[in-house]
């Protein structure tokens, strides 16, 4: 821990977030290919006079009109025999200027309209946004056709009217970040201490809209370069400079196609495109590091898992209806050391009986539920243990034959019932489709029946089978959720912290549906939870786990009464008990290890009160009590060991 | 009345929920406060209980004055704060004295901001940037809210934090300006089990060493029963018992207090017990149900409680509820 936080001790300078910056935008090749391209190009702007062979506009004889390129001319000659390549460099000038300058304006007017839009909201919102629509569907290049025609078309104006014009994607963008800012706690907070507008704004809405704004700033830029090339294209352009587009003008205007002189249209419009396409390929480059959700998730399902087969591993088909052996999962990603998230994990589960399995975030308890029924992302992959359903060893079968266990044998109740459910589509529906897909020969005529049963059974109304998830309270989506889990008749649940976000009566509700659906169809649930109290009220066993591994397995009233592991001691003095008011609650100091930072010995040593030399050093193997199958993974736990639980200070001090 | 520290009076707030079809005049409101009471102490510790939807979170955010009451007033050492402008709040220190800590610590910090800057701002906020003891505040408040030594945090971002030191990131923030009162709208239920109990013992501990009351919001009564002095059960806007801690617990009076305190759940399966089990879940509050708002969930109602909307009932100094079968 202590070395994790002195080496992510920052700098704040500049300099130093450019630094960082740098290091995550190199990842991405396409934006350092774009980013290429463009340093090149602004290089070739700048040192035009350098690099360009001839001067600026320069004739160098009359008769070389529409020369082929040649060692003199590497880009040809055009009518007025003009070297292409000089101009071409020096047409970049312009070209890139018009474009800085105009999405410059188009950035602040945008900035400007999106921030006080989405701010203030409103009369404001609505005066500003109405104004930007209208601007939206007036098409802008017939517009600056007008505009410029009407005006001078000097460099200056023409500026002016494509930065004027193109604020519109801006503002939208910028208003509908700005609105999701504003609805988020950390304002509510800096309101709540009495933070001004301004104040609210400066350091926190623009910090949040400043990456959005800086990727917009990039396509915008990309698009006057496009519209400054359209409109000289067409003849209104600057007439005393000669950009990209110009170049195009009067190559095209002055017989450059029917001469055959293709160079003196390709090499401008090249020179648009390379800018474009390298503007377009840094935009992508910089989204992808200021928008850290389009990084490839390590949850992303992409290639199957390829099981490393162990060795020595011979399959001991098992009597439970449910089996796990010796499970290890582990997160592997291209250039790390794999985390290690479930190391050596065993239980068993029989027809009709609980198993509740305690931990906190980051224990690997949901990586575990999601090991058993083969879905784990990528990244996780079993490296050792097997997973027995009624005596089939799942972690051998292919994916057609697993997804005919999934859900009507082994199905799952997910956490968050406002996300596992489509916002779009009835409850009924979602239900209907959860057996269509898991048993395809099933008589559709019989579905509706079947939907109304599971919704009974759950005790939500038949009524309720034709309504959205939006139109359920979160108890009700919950109990949607499983009935969906029962519709194939599996024998074992796996519910997944059904109960987290719930209030403690709608909690209890769930808990006495899920115990009666238990007695009523002898299901078999694994019951995954935080909350130790849950357990107690109806779990018959319990696996502890602490860092990915089993800190202690047991019946219900041993873990309460008899626990050897210091980890469940510690939790269990940690929970509030009403039996036992004013008594203060104990906390367990420090926090959860990090699965990329293990401790070497014991993962639980660093924070307990009873750990010695050897649990810094040696990590425990699991350890069988007595003969009820109480398992403990502590180096107390030790047949013969004598040494007593007794209370030591921690040893790391944070 | 004598001068209390906090004093809420009536306090109602009602939000225009629309008209119930196009064509209807009158419109539709949510009570979402619908007239609460009740008083707060120095250092004093006040739990509010109910479960969503309930108005807790709504009555936080009238006495932080970022919504405005509909009736009834909060006075605060004497003095009415219930309709003052974000200006007036901010010149009478109010924004200083009375700090809020919310449920989610992912969202509650900005994750642009170093933890320095994050716990600096209040004071950027109040003018007090040039005070000299500035560096000293920043890291006592640190250091208070348990991120210790505070160097090691000063310049990390939220998302290299956890859960637990986030809240205290949150804490620190708060305590930074030396509040008089803490309002905490479940601060812990998102955090894991065994830093709960820290945090909660932190609150504890800032009372003590501070000075400082806390009303703390939470649909658990059981993760805050050890360390309130009082609890307030709320019920669709309106508290239906409220009493010292052990009143509440031992002399339970409200039949909802009753069924949300045997479903608490007991850490000992050699305690498993009967739980009241409340069908449905609370009415919307668009239709409040007519007489005790609590009877059609109620399992002892009887016929008058249809009718007749329960006063409070005085049992003890402290102790009150509202429920007709008190009444007999």
């Amino acid at each position: 821990m202590q070395a994790t936080l002195q080496t992510s001790e920052q700098n704040n300078s500049l300099a130093a977030r450019l630094l960082v910056f740098w290091r995550v935008f190199k990842k991405s090749r396409t934006g350092v290919i774009g980013l290429g391209m463009l340093v090149f190009m602004i290089l070739v702007a700048i040192f035009a006079p350098l690099i360009a062979p001839y001067g600026r506009l320069e004739t160098i004889s009359v008769s070389d009109i529409y020369r082929p390129p040649n060692a003199l001319h590497i880009f040809g000659t055009d009518d007025a025999g003009q070297d292409v390549f000089s101009n071409f460099v020096y047409g970049a000038r312009i070209s890139l200027t018009v474009g800085f300058f105009a999405a410059f304006i188009s950035i602040i007017i945008g900035g400007i309209f999106g921030l006080v839009a989405g701010f203030f909201g409103g009369r404001w919102e609505n005066f500003l946004m109405r104004f930007t629509d209208i601007m939206l569907v007036i098409p802008d290049l017939p517009l600056m056709v007008v505009i410029v025609a009407l005006t001078k078309p000097s460099l200056l104006n023409i500026i002016f009217v494509i930065g004027l014009l193109g604020w519109t994607t801006t503002a939208r963008v910028v208003r509908s970040q700005t609105l999701a800012v504003k609805s988020r706690k950390f304002v509510l907070r800096a309101r709540a201490i009495g933070a001004g507008r301004g104040h609210i704004v400066s350091r926190h809405i623009l910090p949040m809209v400043m990456p959005i704004l800086v990727v917009q700033a990039v396509l915008v830029i990309s698009l006057a370069i496009l519209n400054e090339s359209a409109l000289a294209f067409l003849g209104l352009g600057d007439p005393t400079t000669l950009s990209w587009g110009q170049m195009l003008n009067y190559a095209f205007g002055r017989g450059a196609m029917s001469a055959g002189a293709w160079w003196a249209l390709v090499f401008p419009g090249f020179g648009v495109v390379w800018v474009v396409l390298g503007l377009t390929l840094f935009g992508q480059g910089l989204e992808q590091v200021l928008n850290p959700r389009l990084d490839t998730h390590h949850l992303m399902p992409s290639r199957p898992n390829v099981r490393k087969e162990a060795a020595n591993a011979k399959p001991i088909p098992s009597q439970a209806l449910l089996e796990v052996q010796n499970l290890s999962i582990h997160y592997v990603n291209e250039g790390q050391l794999p985390a290690r998230a479930v190391e050596n994990v065993s239980f068993s589960l029989n027809e009709g009986e609980l198993l509740g399995l305690v931990g906190e975030s980051g224990c690997g308890k949901t990586t575990l539920m999601l090991a058993l029924l083969q879905l784990l992302p990528s990244a996780g992959q079993i490296v050792d243990g097997r997973v027995f359903f009624k005596g089939v060893d799942l972690t051998a079968l292919n994916e057609e034959e697993m997804n005919k266990i999934r859900w009507s044998g082994i199905s799952i109740v997910f956490q968050g019932a406002m996300n596992a459910l489509n916002p779009v589509r009835t409850v009924g529906d979602q239900i209907a489709e959860a057996i269509i897909r898991h048993i395809p020969t099933y008589p559709r005529e019989a579905i509706p029946a079947r939907v109304t049963e599971l919704l009974d059974l759950v005790g939500i109304a038949a009524d309720h089978r034709d309504h959205f998830p939006h139109q359920y309270s979160g108890g009700m989506r919950q109990r949607a959720l499983i009935a969906m889990a029962l519709a194939c008749n599996p024998q074992v649940i796996i519910a997944d912290e059904p109960t987290t976000a719930l209030d403690v009566m709608i909690q209890a509700q769930i808990l006495e549906l899920l115990d009666s659906l238990r007695k009523k169809l002898g299901l078999a649930i694994v019951f995954v939870t935080h909350d130790l109290g849950v357990v107690a009220e109806m779990c018959d066993k319990v696996l502890v786990m602490y860092g990915g591994v089993t800190a202690e397995y047991a019946d219900v009233d041993v873990i309460y009464n008899d626990a050897k592991h210091p980890y469940t001691v510690e939790l269990l003095k940690a929970f509030p008990d009403l039996t036992k008011p004013k008594k203060k609650l104990s906390s367990i100091p420090g926090y959860p290890p990090r699965l990329d930072a293990l401790p070497a010995g014991c993962r639980f040593a660093p924070r307990c009160p009873a750990a010695f030399d050897r649990c810094h050093t040696q990590q425990p193997s699991l350890h069988r009590i007595g003969t009820h199958g109480h398992i403990a993974s502590c180096h107390l736990a030790e047949v013969g060991s004598t040494v007593p639980l007794r209370r030591i200070a921690p040893r790391t001090q944070k | 009345m004598s001068k209390e520290f906090l004093e809420v009076q009536g306090l109602k707030k009602y939000f225009e929920a629309g008209r119930p079809s196009l064509f209807s005049k009158d419109t539709r409101s949510v009570h979402a406060v619908d007239g609460v009471d009740f008083t707060l102490r120095r250092s004093e510790v006040i739990a509010l209980v109910g479960e969503s939807g309930c108005g807790k979170s709504t009555l936080a955010l009238l006495l932080m004055g970022l919504e405005e009451p509909t009736a009834g007033s909060i006075k605060f050492e004497g003095m009415d704060i219930t309709h003052l402008n974000d200006h007036q709040r901010k010149q009478k220190d109010l924004r200083r004295k009375i700090q809020m800590v919310f449920q989610d610590p992912y969202e509650s910090l900005n994750p642009t901001q170093t933890i320095e800057e994050i716990v600096t701002e209040p004071l950027l906020v109040h003018g007090m940037l040039n005070t000299p003891d500035r560096e000293e505040r920043v890291t006592k408040a640190l250091e208070d809210a348990g991120l210790k030594p505070a160097d090691v945090y000063r310049k990390r971002y939220p998302h290299e934090l956890s859960g637990g030191q986030r809240q205290r990131v949150v804490i620190a923030a708060a305590l930074v300006l030396e509040p008089e009162i803490i309002l905490a709208d479940e601060p812990v239920s998102m955090l894991d089990v065994s830093i709960r109990a820290e945090f909660i013992n932190l609150l504890a501990e800032l009372r003590i060493t501070r000075q400082i009351a806390v009303i703390f919001i939470t649909h658990d009564l059981g993760s805050v029963g050890f360390f309130a002095d009082r609890v307030a059960v709320m019920y669709l806007g309106r508290i239906v018992e409220i009493g010292t801690m052990l009143e509440v617990l031992e002399k339970t009076q409200h039949p909802y207090t009753k069924a949300l305190i045997s479903v608490i759940p007991v850490p000992n399966p050699r305690l498993r017990h009967e739980r009241i089990i409340l069908q449905g879940e609370t009415p919307n509050p668009i239709n409040i149900p007519s007489g005790c708002r609590f009877h059609p969930r109620c399992p002892v109602a009887i016929e008058a409680c249809a009718l007749t909307d329960p006063a409070m009932v005085t049992l003890s100094k402290t102790h009150q509820s509202a429920c007709l079968l008190l009444v007999k």
